[in-house]
């Protein structure tokens, strides 16, 4: 308790010299302490009371309480003091207070002395037992250092194992990594080299659909076989992997494009049951990917071609046979009765079905359309693989149908016996020979066959013209028909060949040249046109013989005549028409020489000019029998009687030419030819040498003018040849007649006309659809309202008063189509009226049933006349 | 996964189509039937057309409501001497179009008397006629009124409209038209794709799966028709309405 009040703190500056020379000295330190106690604080004081008070007590009972307790201050002090020996001064000066004061500090002190004894006894004591627990605490000590030597040793020991094992794990770990990195490689290099469980089953499972997803397995086959061969390559040799990754992916690929395979092959047989079929977009990338496998995809291909053939088949017999549901349309077959629509109905058919079957084919292939249009010309310049495959097939599909259609189409034409529809029928199979050869290339099947078909088909039209051509020539002509006009077997022929004609130029397509026109045409003209010729030229002489009045000549121009004009109208005929031209003029040749002898012998001048043409100038032609003046001038005068005759202008004879044209032109020609011998006659007889008096020539100058009239009013341009004749006296005005004729002719005619007009037009007025339409237009309300009351045909006043219909009623044809004038009390206006009746039996139908009004506006009538009362 | 690829097959299937017809499109030589259809095809006027020789080929894959619908059209030649061919085109024709020029009553008058019969009496009895009056920009010189050809079309029980393959007005349309009556006939079965010579056909197989099992899939169709129509009315389809009456 004194330690801890007597701090370093409270010492205090009085002693500060000595303090530091006795700073360690614990005596010195328990004295500053002392001198440093305060003595004022209450409790020590009390407790210093507490001690004198015992101790006084104790001793003795003498002195008085008071002093001594003044006393007791000193004598704490001095106690307090004493025991340090230090103030002995103060003791004595104390003794003198009292014994008992000195018994009680004896006391104290003994008390003191004795406790402090007791303290340094205990004290001891106590510090040998400390000592002894020290020594038994150094034992242990001792003993825990050695074992603790003992455990630095064997830590010591402990580190340096533990630093291998560290090492060790080191490189383990180490090598852990490095296998990791490994893994992770092999791993990436398997997921890339091969398939996962996944896609392989999509490559090779039955069970996993054909789609997308075996698409990607296929993908990544692919993807996995291409990235090893480069692997490969780039290596000194294949590695082992590489070879494994080819092996297992190759078989793997070779399921997968098995797997397509069969899935398309299953595919096709399922298409082929339907006509038309469209191709979903798995098919299509199936496809693509087989064509990798061509012999797979040809496997395939060949299924599909099957089916479609046995498809196109079936329904090709189906629409002939069966036709449309419920019979409608109806079965192709059905029509074979009429073989144009027959043959036509088949091929189109088969256009048709190809048109469908191109389709499919791009689509199945993924080829674009390129929107061309199937009559136009498909062009085979990219060879790609595609349109090879889509040739290919498409000729197989369509071929099959060859055979069906080839017998039908070659039954058809054997059994024609026109040869008009043979040639219709060889026309139509070209045509769609030439289309098919567009479509599906020159080498199809089906483009050869119908490339045989029409060659039958022209041979069998060739045949039956060459036949009828032969027939021709058999027939014979009527002995007792003095007719010169072509006979019926002519006309009929020709009527065949026009027909033709008719239908070769129809079948032209307009972008051919003339010389192409011609030479399509020329081998049908040859076989019929030929036989025709020989008829009317060999036949004829049979005839001739038979009845020599009948004019051959004639004949045989008019036959050949009437052939030109068939020919004519056809551009196509040019050749032919240019021969029979030939053999016309070589006719005419001859016919001119005839006739000319005919009107020498009629004009009985002939033999004067035999005779002037024969003269030799030996003797006078005077003297020559047939040239007696005599005789001359009677031939003169018939001949001038002749000139003014009307066999001039006409002959008779030619005029039984159906061809104005030839009549006019051998007339004139034998006519020229007469002239030059009258020419020869007069140049004759005026030569002195011959010794005829020029009054022989007298009645001849009227004959020239009269000559060269008839030439000019026959042709009108031959005059020239004589304008060097110069007349001896002006000729005589011969009156015209002409214009009378032309008048009288004018006038019946115009009569005529006028009367069918008025009959007609009487007719209309009183037939009963214009009394219907009459009746219906004056109760028409909207009429009523426009046209006002009193509604009637206008009158004319040319026809006296009767109205004028235009258009035609006719009845019979179903045919009406009028219109006319009519006039009400407010306006007029003009009605068309149109109607028609399709077929017998039914109603007819108003197409047109209106008024328009003077001024522009129109009425539709609504209400139809009744047209079936009558 | 698995199921991801199945639906980009379902995408790739717009390629295909729900339906197969085929039409024949006739009428008198250069009444505009081979540039109507090349204006349908190639959406473009085809300039210095020749003359169409026999009978030609194109076609065009449409879209009607959710449907949709390839047609097959046969352009036949409209001359005279062409007729013994393209008769024959007739059979299995679901649709046919009958074109005339308005310019040239006539034209109207021989379809009327010629061309609607014969392909009456040569397709089948379901044959879905279109009377189409072409050359609809040529108006100042028409000579067929609106009103008088829809009349005759009306009574004739064939649909009508003008169209002009000049510039593209209502092109589509009588195609369109033709399509959906088809498509109704099949509603109403009176006409089964599934029988050949029909002039149509189901297109992809799976969906005859199930159109044969249910007819529900046409509700689609009923739903969009009136759409259609009115989108129809609105490019005008009737040209000469307001003219008429």
């Amino acid at each position: 308790m004194a330690s801890s009040v007597i701090s370093p703190s409270a010492t205090s500056l009085q002693f500060d010299g000595k303090a530091r020379a006795a700073q360690r000295n614990p005596i010195s330190l328990r004295l500053y302490k002392v001198l440093g106690t305060n003595f004022d604080d209450d409790a020590t004081r009390e407790a210093l009371q507490t001690l004198s008070e015992l101790y006084a007590t104790s001793s003795s009972s003498l002195k008085g309480k008071e002093p001594l307790r003044n006393v007791e201050d000193d004598d704490v002090e001095e106690e307090w003091v004493k025991p340090n020996g230090v103030v002995a001064e103060e003791f004595f000066t104390e003794t003198m207070l009292g014994e008992t004061a000195a018994r009680a500090r004896k006391n104290l002190r003994r008390d003191m002395e004795r406790k402090l004894a007791e303290g340094s006894h205990q004290f001891l004591k106590a510090f040998g037992e400390v000592d002894q627990k020290l020594e038994e605490l150094q034992r242990h000590v001792a003993a825990m250092h050695a074992s603790c030597d003992e455990a630095e040793t064997q830590l010591k020991l402990t580190n340096e194992a533990s630093a291998m094992v560290l090492e060790r794990a080191g490189s383990l770990s180490e090598q852990r990594q490095e296998v990791e990195n490994k893994k992770s490689i092999v791993t990436l290099f398997l997921t890339r080299f091969t398939l996962n469980e996944e896609e392989v089953e999509a490559m090779t499972s039955r069970d996993i659909p054909v789609g997308q997803r075996f698409f990607r397995a296929m993908d990544k086959t692919e993807r996995i076989r291409t990235d090893c061969r480069v692997l490969m390559a780039g290596e000194d040799g294949p590695t082992q992997a590489g070879l494994d990754i080819m092996a297992s992916t190759s078989s793997h690929l070779e399921q997968g494009y098995e797997k397509a395979f069969r899935w398309c092959s299953y595919e096709f047989r399922q298409m082929g049951r339907d006509m038309q079929v469209e191709v979903g977009e798995t098919m299509r990338e199936a496809i693509r990917r087989l064509r990798k496998r061509p012999e797979l995809l040809n496997e395939a291909l060949t299924a599909l071609s099957q089916a479609r053939q046995a498809t196109l088949m079936s329904s090709f017999l189906t629409a002939l046979t069966r036709g449309g549901p419920s019979g409608l349309p109806r079965p192709i077959e059905l029509h074979a009765h009429d073989p144009m629509r027959y043959v036509g109905d088949m091929l189109a058919w088969v256009h048709q079905a190809i048109a469908a079957e191109r389709e499919f084919l791009e689509s199945l292939f993924g080829l674009q359309a390129d929107g061309r249009m199937v009559g136009s010309v498909r062009t085979f310049h990219e060879k790609s693989e595609e349109e090879d495959w889509i040739r290919e097939l498409m000729d197989l599909a369509v071929g099959k149908l060859c055979v069906p259609l080839k017998v039908r189409v070659q039954q058809t034409i054997r059994s024609q016996e026109s040869s008009i529809i043979s040639y219709k029928i060889a026309n139509l199979l070209q045509f769609y020979m030439i289309t098919m050869r567009r479509t599906i290339g020159e080498t199809a099947v089906l483009s050869t066959t119908l490339n045989e078909m029409t060659e039958v088909a022209y041979k069998v039209f060739y045949d039956a013209i060459e036949t009828q051509g032969r027939a021709l020539l058999r027939a014979t002509l009527d002995l007792d028909d003095p007719s010169l006009a072509p006979p019926l077997a002519i006309l009929d022929h020709a009527q065949i060949l026009r027909e033709i004609m008719n239908v070769y130029e129809s079948s032209l397509l307009g972008d051919e040249g003339e010389a192409e026109q011609t030479a399509g045409f020329q081998r049908i003209l040859d076989v019929t046109v030929d036989p025709a010729i020989e008829f009317c030229t060999s036949n004829s002489e049979e005839k001739k013989r038979m009845r020599p009045r009948w004019d051959r000549e004639i004949y045989v121009l008019n036959c050949l005549s009437y052939l030109q004009s068939v020919l004519e109208p056809f551009p196509f005929t040019a050749q032919k028409l240019q021969t029979l031209q030939d053999v016309v003029e070589e006719k005419v040749v001859h016919l001119t020489e005839e006739h000319y002898k005919n009107i020498m012998v009629d004009a009985g001048i002939h033999l004067i000019a035999e005779t002037c043409a024969s003269h030799d100038e030996s003797e006078p032609m005077s003297r020559i029998p047939a040239t007696l003046p005599a005789q001359l001038q009677t031939a003169l005068r018939n001949f001038s009687l002749w000139l003014s005759g009307l066999e001039v202008v006409q002959s008779p004879r030619l005029s039984q030419l159906t061809a104005q044209r030839l009549h006019i032109k051998i007339h004139q020609a034998a006519l020229e030819r007469m002239a030059r011998s009258y020419q020869l006659i007069c140049e004759q007889v005026k030569k002195p040498e011959n010794k005829q008096s020029s009054k022989n020539l007298s009645p001849l100058i009227p004959l020239r003018r009269r000559y060269t009239e008839g030439t000019t009013s026959s042709q009108g341009r031959s005059g020239s040849l004589y304008s060097n004749f110069k007349p001896h006296r002006p000729l005589p005005q011969i009156e015209k007649r002409w214009p009378t004729f032309l008048g009288i002719g004018v006038v019946v005619l115009t009569g005529w006309a006028a009367f069918l007009t008025y009959v007609t037009n009487e007719t209309k007025v009183t037939s009963s659809v214009v009394k219907q339409i009459l009746r219906t237009i004056k109760a028409d309300s909207q009429l009523l309202e426009t046209l006002g009351l009193a509604i009637r045909p206008q009158p004319e006043w040319w026809l006296n008063g009767y109205p004028i219909i235009h258009g035609q009623i006719n009845q019979l044809q179903g045919n009406i189509d009028v219109s006319f004038r009519i006039k009400g009390s407010l306006g007029s206006g003009t009605v068309y009226f149109t109607s028609v009746r399709k077929a017998k039996g039914i109603p007819y139908e108003i197409l047109r049933f209106r008024v328009i009004h003077d001024d522009g506006r129109v009425v539709e009538v609504q209400t139809a006349p009744d047209l079936h009362s009558e | 996964m698995p199921t991801d690829d199945y639906e980009a097959e379902a995408t790739e299937l717009l390629e295909t189509y729900d339906f197969l017809m085929k039409y024949i499109v006739i009428g008198e030589a250069g009444s505009g039937k081979s540039c109507l259809l090349h204006h349908f095809t190639h959406n473009s006027f085809k300039d210095h057309s020749q003359h169409t020789i026999g009978v030609e080929f194109s076609s065009r894959t449409v879209k009607l409501g959710e449907k949709r619908i390839k047609l097959q059209l046969w352009d036949t030649a409209g001359q005279e001497r062409f007729r013994s061919v393209t008769r024959s085109y007739y059979r299995g024709a679901a649709g046919a179009l009958l074109v005339y020029d308005i310019t040239k009553f006539v034209i109207l008058l021989r379809i009327f008397l010629g061309g609607l019969p014969d392909a009456r009496a040569l397709a089948s009895p379901h044959l879905v006629c279109v009377l189409v009056g072409n050359k609809a920009d040529k108006d100042d010189e028409r000579e067929v009124e609106w009103a008088e050809a829809s009349r005759w079309a009306a009574e004739n029980d064939v649909h009508f409209l003008e169209a002009s393959s000049l510039t593209g007005d209502n092109v589509e349309a009588p195609f369109l038209l033709a399509a959906r009556s088809i498509l109704l006939s099949i509603e109403s079965g009176a006409l089964d794709p599934e029988k050949a010579g029909s002039g149509v056909s189901y297109g992809d197989r799976a969906l005859r799966r199930v159109n044969s099992s249910s007819r529900l899939s046409f509700g689609s169709l009923s739903q969009n028709r009136r759409k259609g129509t009115i989108k129809l009315k609105a490019k005008g389809w009737i040209p000469g309405t307001n003219r008429c009456c």
